[in-house]
């Protein structure tokens, strides 16, 4: 098992940095890149609601814990210090003329299991992806 | 990158279309959109990664050209582009041009 956390403050520029610092530390396990775009879509998303809610639009910590199987799945979870926004996160694909809204659809879309927890303080996103054989680097 | 010819504006988006750069380009269109502008194209051939916040910025858009009686077309939308409207079943929403012909033709 392979762990390692990444931090940075929740800027539009910086929480972007940030997803893609993961991806890149995790194309040297994964192979498949089509899989690496859907993590980096699921963790831009996710990094993006911490921006967008987690601090009454302030920036404030930002932090993706990122937890590797190699050979088997990646739980990714991104995490903030801000009031949290546990009741009033949607997983529903809002209609089509909504201008927002449809993170947290996209990340359920792309996860094996997607979930918003708040835990001693922190709002932690939860995401979860298995991956075949064929995804990874042998 | 703008390029105008007549009341027509062909908007060419490059890299990443994300929250760094939607407000910006939001404020920029709406600008552009304000002078006689009837018909909209946004060239998405270009765009390696696009997040929800670039699909509200085209829904934004789509919105403010149609309830004004306008035109508002995607021109040929990378596969990632594709992809991600894809997930939010909102591909078939928008108005899709492929190929120089139809782009060429959308501009007059």
């Amino acid at each position: 098992m392979i762990r390692r956390d990444f931090k940075a403050n929740s800027s539009p520029r910086e929480s972007r940095l940030l997803a893609k610092d993961v991806v890149e530390y995790l194309s040297a396990f994964i192979a498949d890149g089509e899989a690496l775009h859907d993590i980096d879509i699921m963790l831009t998303e996710a990094c993006a609601n911490v921006v967008r809610h987690a601090y009454g639009g302030k920036a404030g910590k930002l932090e993706v814990r990122l937890i590797v199987s190699p050979g088997e799945w990646v739980e990714l979870q991104v995490v903030d210090w801000g009031p949290g926004f546990v009741d009033g996160v949607r997983f529903e694909n809002p209609g089509p003329d909504s201008e927002g809204g449809r993170g947290m659809f996209i990340i359920s879309r792309l996860s094996n299991s997607c979930e918003v927890r708040q835990e001693a303080g922190e709002n932690i996103i939860f995401i979860h992806k298995d991956m075949g054989k064929s995804q990874w680097k042998s | 990158m703008l390029e105008r010819k007549d009341a027509v504006l062909l908007a060419k988006l490059t890299g990443e279309v994300t929250l760094d750069i939607t407000n910006d380009v939001k404020r920029t269109l709406n600008e552009e959109l304000g002078s006689g502008v009837e018909k909209l194209v946004m060239d998405l051939s270009n765009v390696d990664f696009m997040d929800s916040s670039g699909i509200g910025l085209l829904v934004s858009v789509n919105t403010r050209m149609r309830s004004g009686g306008k035109f508002f077309y995607l021109y040929n939308p990378s596969p990632q582009v594709e992809k991600t409207l894809n997930l939010v079943q909102l591909f078939s929403f928008f108005e899709i041009l492929s190929g120089e012909d139809e782009l060429q033709a959308a501009m007059v």
